[in-house]
């Protein structure tokens, strides 16, 4: 018996439902990298969604129940993401999900969470796929195509140009600007001299550099992410190159100024966020972040803070049945750190563009790149 | 023109894959393990130089403390992991040798934080002209640093009694035991050795890529293991060529192969095709 009492005892603890009383929380389900190659943006990521729920919750949560972030690591895997969506739904019953992925594991949540039901936003996952699985699915953050026709048109529009190079990663990420890009560059009169990819865990370009400098363009079009396009960037000025460089999303963080240095000057990105808006939502926001974390801001935080932003207030309106929410979601219309965001029918957000410029070591505003109509994401 | 500079690349970037994939062959060649920790060492090296040089302002002094931490620190790698292993077959090694490696990456993700460190002031930014080539400062250090580090392992090997002593030890242990030679010592040496190179490329990566990632090391763990079997395992000649054909064969391959073959894949598409042919390795005998 003495054996068997302390099984028993497992054995009940683990038929147990439960731990603590759900009522007097509401939960949101999150998942990000935080280990892994891809751990600084789930660092940013997490920190953003944290304090959208923080803020909340100061301001007295969802009806006088606190709300509570449900924080998983997906490691940046596809595999990871089944498993603890199915745990957020099932084991932690959380009313929305929030990822701060890359598009692998979103795309791998995103029709578990459709089949039951659960809203799900994707704040900076730019795959094509991730809200075709479903009426549950939204995307706070801009679709690779639709951001890379935003960099076509700062090209020829904007800036003038015609002769570009586009050296890109190659994942999803990279081609999904490209295509973007590609797309509207003829009806721009826009010139595609060469087309180069490089790997994520690329930090070297001398080759693709030497062939850069060869190709002699006006505009380097480079969808990467910072830690590649520190290097890249500082060893193509290194080599005399001084075309004009236009980054992406990928690029909006302090460190890419960091490790690029003086080379980073005169850097043009298309983002989400505007350094210098004077709208009350980014401000308070850059603000918070920076006193909260003692750290700049970056495109991932910020995007991370708006999904999470979006999932409190439909919250909010919407109490916790997971239809309301969606349907609070589509119909609404949300201010953000990333400004005012709507969705369409396929769960895709329709917001501007912002063009930064690295100035003195900082972003700030090159441009606004708000023709709804150019920049229309899908609709199915 | 550009055909010089590619391959100019290429000898740069080859001449890292050498100097870490040299520590590399010298493990494998004494203690016959593939040493993967090898990779989180030459990731220490980068982290050690970036940090004292901040502190100190000195990028020599910050390259002479890693290397020396670094070389201790693969001596406690051998005492601590290997040679509780030594009499278990080869792969339980390796497998503790990648265990110790992701346990490496992350703690410098927990300790680091995970967004990377770069040099308070860019180091060794100038542009160094001979005749119409020009390359950056930092990849001529990464250059003339590989040639000397390597010459001097050279000499090393075949001009002192510590050389003749690690030869011996190579060739037949039992029978260098028999003639004096220390063998343990042989080895702390060799890990030292080898450390130490792995955080002279750490320091000169650091320089050229100003920035020092916790994941730094992933590629050259796996490509430096291709390296070396090109090399034909324990080869050290051969494995500097193979490092060194590499990296030209990449720099052509990232331009004229990059839309279908990632950078990456290059190193293991011509391991596969050398193993074909030469199953022993590109420059081992027979």
């Amino acid at each position: 018996m003495r054996r068997i009492l302390p099984l028993l005892a497992l054995a009940v603890l683990w038929l147990m439902p439960g731990t603590a009383p759900a009522q007097d929380v509401v939960k949101i389900g999150f998942h990000a990298p935080l280990t892994g190659f891809a751990a600084a943006d789930g660092k940013s990521a997490r920190q953003g969604a944290e304090l959208a729920v923080a803020q909340a919750n100061a301001a007295g949560g969802i009806a006088g129940k606190k709300i509570e972030l449900v924080v998983y690591d997906d490691e940046g895997k596809p595999e990871n993401t089944i498993p603890l969506a199915n745990k957020l739904i099932g084991q932690d019953k959380v009313a929305v999900v929030v990822s701060g992925g890359y598009s692998g594991p979103t795309r791998a949540a995103a029709p578990v969470l459709q089949r039951a039901g659960i809203p799900y936003l994707s704040a900076y996952a730019i795959h094509p796929d991730i809200t075709r699985a479903g009426d549950f699915i939204f995307r706070t953050g801009m679709m690779g195509e639709v951001q890379g026709r935003a960099g076509a048109k700062l090209v020829a529009d904007l800036l003038k140009k015609k002769k570009v190079v586009i050296v890109a990663v190659n994942n999803d990420f990279g081609q999904a600007l490209t295509a973007g890009f590609k797309e509207v560059a003829p009806k721009f009169g826009i010139e595609i001299l060469k087309e180069h990819t490089f790997a994520m865990p690329d930090r070297q370009f001398g080759p693709l550099v030497a062939q850069v400098k060869a190709s002699d363009p006006e505009v380097i079009y480079a969808p990467g992410y910072f830690f590649n396009a520190g290097p890249l960037v500082a060893q193509l000025r290194a080599a005399g190159v001084e075309a004009t460089i236009i980054g992406q999303e990928g690029y909006d963080s302090q460190r890419f100024i960091e490790i690029a240095g003086k080379a980073s000057e005169g850097v043009i990105v298309t983002t989400s966020l505007d350094r210098d808006s004077t709208s009350p939502a980014t401000r308070a926001f850059i603000d918070e972040y920076e006193k909260a974390f003692k750290d700049r801001v970056d495109m991932v935080a910020a995007s991370g803070n708006a999904a999470a932003t979006v999932a409190i207030a439909a919250l909010k309106k919407a109490g916790t049945d997971p239809k309301a929410i969606r349907d609070a979601i589509r119909a609404g219309s949300f201010d953000t750190a990333i400004g005012t965001l709507s969705f369409n029918n396929l769960g895709e957000v329709k917001k501007a563009v912002q063009v930064q410029v690295v100035k003195d070591a900082n972003f700030h505003r090159f441009a606004i790149i708000d023709d709804l109509q150019f920049l229309a994401p899908p609709e199915k | 023109m550009l055909h010089v500079e590619l391959v100019l690349q290429g000898l740069i970037n080859g001449s890292m894959y050498a100097v870490i994939a040299v520590g590399l062959t010298l493990v494998y060649g004494l203690l016959r393990i593939l040493h993967v920790a090898h990779a989180g060492l030459f990731t220490l090296g980068a982290y050690i130089t970036v940090l004292i040089t901040n502190a100190t302002g000195s990028l020599p002094l910050a390259v002479l403390a890693a290397t020396l931490v670094v070389g201790v620190a693969g001596m406690l790698v051998y005492r601590l992991l290997y040679e509780p292993l030594l009499d278990r077959p080869p792969y339980v090694a390796l497998i503790a040798s990648i265990g110790l490696f992701i346990c490496m990456e992350e703690s410098y993700r927990i300790v680091f934080g995970p967004y990377g460190n770069s040099f308070d002031t860019m180091q060794l930014t100038q542009r160094i002209t001979i005749g119409p080539i020009g390359m950056a400062a930092a990849d001529a250090a990464m250059l003339v640093g590989a040639v000397v580090l390597l010459t001097g392992l050279g000499l090393l090997m075949k001009r002192t009694r510590f050389g003749i002593a690690w030869r011996a030890t190579v060739t037949d242990p039992a029978m260098a035991r028999s003639f004096g030679i220390d063998t343990i010592k042989v080895r702390y040496v060799n890990f030292f050795i080898a450390s130490a190179l792995a955080a002279a490329a750490g320091a000169l990566v650091a320089v050229l890529n100003n920035l020092v990632e916790p994941t730094m090391g992933s590629v050259p763990s796996y490509k430096s293991l291709a390296i070396i079997v090109l090399g034909g395992l324990g080869n050290v000649g051969g494995t500097l060529a193979a490092a060194l054909l590499l990296g030209v064969i990449e720099a052509y391959g990232t331009i004229y192969a990059g839309a279908f073959l990632d950078r990456d894949a290059i190193a293991f598409v011509f391991l596969i095709a050398v193993l074909m042919v030469r199953p022993q390795g590109l420059f081992a005998a027979r």
